[in-house]
């Protein structure tokens, strides 16, 4: 937050607005028109896009790639990076790259395990942790130097994000690991999908008394619910998902052709909610393969037009 | 077809099922022939010697332990079910077939059942034909 | 102690096709205690083999002998002349062990029997877990006892992850989440400041990572 502005996400955030992200899965091809048309669907009505990293460890196309084409497209990415694939000599060669490429966002995972993917004989790495590289990319913004203590030629100055699951156990450590990200060098941070208010703004008040709210952006996640059944998967299938029972229930409760707009109606009535929160700086709204309601929710959130 | 042979079905048992003085062998079936190995408690039946039972020619293997519950060292039965229900899965692995092997509870003295248990045994000896290591080295013998 | 499984009969009938004349090897230390490798699983396997390969009329000698620690050159010796008189030996030994007997018997094929899983301790009778991964850095001290590069499916140094629910991990419900486990444990020794302060990366360079590792004691040398 001390550096100067590097992308229209940490502007919008540094002077007190409320953001919005969004995101954007790569294809499991090589076919860029893919990442171009969710760009197009996104492109205007969010601050920044979120590109996954072979997310539940599927392998699709690279972040940095997807990225990239956004970023041709005058669309602010934020780079997804898991510690699950590659070494830190890897993830830092990628970084440099990435910044190299016009990336100024990240976000720092240790990613899903890969017995949930589509490799799950494939071996993890897990070198450093999710932690360890918000530090590495840090360091690199704020010393120039790689984690070598070698001076880099150009350091690559990115946006650093890192996630936060106020729904995960126990919960009480939740958010002193919030405070070890935040001093890890954690810009911003982007939440598990809310779907249990209560337990969120439980969680908030915790970072708020610790003063955490003051140091770091936080940005809700929500995430648009279309069918019962997806309902039902994140809540029983889903690590670290808490979907409370009575949302399914209303979701049952609509005709068939009415339940993707009652998702719809959950998600808006959500967002509501967050935006009343002190210390929730913006949402990061992920339309898992339902890109084309994001410009409808954003707009009917009241979030349109973006700075 | 040489003429037929009589099945044959080894039996282990607890001496707390049938004791040295009882008449266990008198459930003996004109129709196979059966070997009687006692053991001081069903538990003493390792997995070995289920197997070497086998390899000995038994187209069957019955372990006859005393009713749950009844143990006299309290768990003996229940660690004999679970040694029979590994060796079962061992048999099927190497294509023996686990179904040669069977394991029943019976009450101290219980003969009837016994015999019955031994009869099931053998007629499922019958439906599965002789053990087929033995049926093998029979021929093997039969051509030297 | 090191945990061991045999492995499946089709695939030593197919590793020991073939030899005629086999030496079945157990192991009396580890994976005895873990019913992988002992003078009863030579037994067993050993019948199992004879009574499969009489049923499909192939012919095999099996020699059976479990030696004290398959690891240690002085009792791998005590083997020596059945090894002479056999094709080739199927060790139940660890890893460890088949290739201690490989490095002493240069002429005789060495076979494993035994897939070599982990290093950990019997939690109760027939329950072996995984503990210790030998990354030649112990920070045992700092996690209350329970080692997260082992024991946590992501190895995170500053965890949990966002997976852990209910005290599982997210692979598997069957699994305890190791952060879990440390957190519970620090609380219960008044140490949670330990988990306040960032750990920086770990060093892995004592781990296998710097290749196969070798302890050196001069004064045991001569």
């Amino acid at each position: 937050m001390k550096i100067e502005s590097t992308g229209k996400l940490q502007r919008v955030l540094n002077s007190g607005g409320f953001a919005v992200t969004a995101e954007c899965g790569p294809p499991r091809g090589a076919d860029a028109e893919i990442v171009r048309k969710k760009g197009e669907l996104l492109k205007g009505c969010v601050d920044a896009v979120n590109v996954t990293d072979n997310q539940t460890a599927i392998v699709r196309m690279s972040s940095i790639a997807a990225c990239a084409h956004l970023v041709t497209m005058g669309i602010e990415p934020v780079m997804q990076m898991v510690t699950r694939d590659r070494n830190r000599i890897a993830l830092q060669s990628d970084i440099m790259g990435a910044y190299s490429l016009g990336i100024t966002n990240i976000l720092c995972l240790s990613g899903d395990h890969q017995t949930f993917g589509s490799q799950p004989d494939a071996l993890n790495v897990f070198d450093i942790d999710s932690m360890n590289l918000v530090r590495t990319v840090q360091t690199m913004r704020e010393q120039g130097q790689d984690m070598s203590g070698f001076e880099l030629k150009g350091a690559p100055r990115m946006f650093i994000g890192a996630a936060a699951n106020p729904f995960a156990d126990p919960f009480e450590y939740r958010v002193m690991r919030l405070a070890k990200k935040i001093d890890a060098g954690a810009d911003f941070i982007q939440t598990q999908c809310v779907y249990n208010l209560a337990r969120f703004k439980a969680w908030m008040k915790m970072a708020q008394d610790e003063g955490l709210t003051e140091k770091v952006h936080i940005l809700a996640g929500v995430t648009p619910m279309k069918s019962v059944g997806m309902a039902k998967y994140m809540a029983t299938r889903v690590a670290g998902m808490d979907v409370p029972e009575g949302l399914i229930k209303r979701m049952e409760g609509v005709a068939k052709p009415k339940v993707a707009e009652e998702g719809i109606k959950i998600c808006l009535e959500t967002i509501a909610a967050l935006r009343e929160i002190q210390g929730v700086h913006g949402i990061h709204l992920m339309a898992i393969e339902w890109e084309d309601v994001v410009e409808r929710i954003v707009s009917e959130a009241g979030l349109l037009p973006r700075p | 077809m040489s003429q037929k042979s009589q099945s044959k079905i080894t039996v282990f048992h607890c001496i707390n099922v049938f004791g040295d003085g009882d008449a266990l062998p008198a459930v003996a079936s004109a129709s196979g022939e059966l070997n009687f190995i006692k053991l001081p408690c069903s538990s003493m039946v390792k997995d070995v010697f289920l197997m070497r039972a086998f390899e000995a020619g038994a187209d069957a293997v019955v372990v006859l332990v005393c009713a749950e519950g009844a143990c006299r060292y309290v768990e003996g039965n229940l660690r004999a079910k679970k040694r029979v229900a590994w060796i079962k899965a061992l048999l099927d692995e190497i294509g023996m077939d686990g179904r040669r092997l069977a394991l029943f509870n019976v009450a101290a003295g219980d003969a009837r059942s016994a015999k019955r248990f031994i009869q099931e045994a053998l007629s499922v000896a019958a439906a599965l034909g002789p053990n087929p290591a033995a049926a093998r080295s029979r021929s093997d013998v039969a051509l030297v | 102690m090191i945990v061991g499984e045999q492995k499946p009969i089709s695939e030593i009938k197919q590793i020991i096709a073939p030899y005629q004349k086999v030496l079945i090897l157990g192991c009396g230390t580890c994976v005895k205690t873990c019913f992988a490798g002992g003078e009863d699983e030579v037994a067993v396997l050993a019948s199992a083999l004879r009574l499969v390969c009489k049923t499909e009329g192939k012919r095999i000698e099996i020699e059976e002998q479990t030696v004290e620690r398959q690891c240690e050159d002085e009792f791998i010796q005590e083997s020596a002349q059945a090894v002479s008189r056999n094709q080739a030996i199927l060790s139940l030994a660890c890893g460890a062990g088949v290739q201690a007997m490989a490095r002493r018997f240069t002429t005789a094929p060495v076979l494993p029997g035994v897939n070599t899983t982990f290093m950990g301790v019997l939690e109760k009778p027939g329950l072996f877990t995984e503990e210790c991964s030998g990354c030649g850095d112990c920070k045992l001290a700092v996690f209350g006892g329970i080692c997260p590069f082992t024991r946590c499916a992501k190895k995170l140094l500053n965890g949990p992850c966002g997976g852990s629910q209910n005290g599982h991990c997210e692979v598997s419900s069957d699994i305890d989440c190791a952060w879990h486990l440390i957190i519970e444990r620090l609380k219960a020794l008044g140490q949670m400041d330990n988990l306040r302060v960032y750990l920086p990366p770990k060093n892995w360079a004592a781990s296998l990572s710097s290749g196969p590792r070798k302890l050196i004691r001069e004064d045991h040398m001569l």
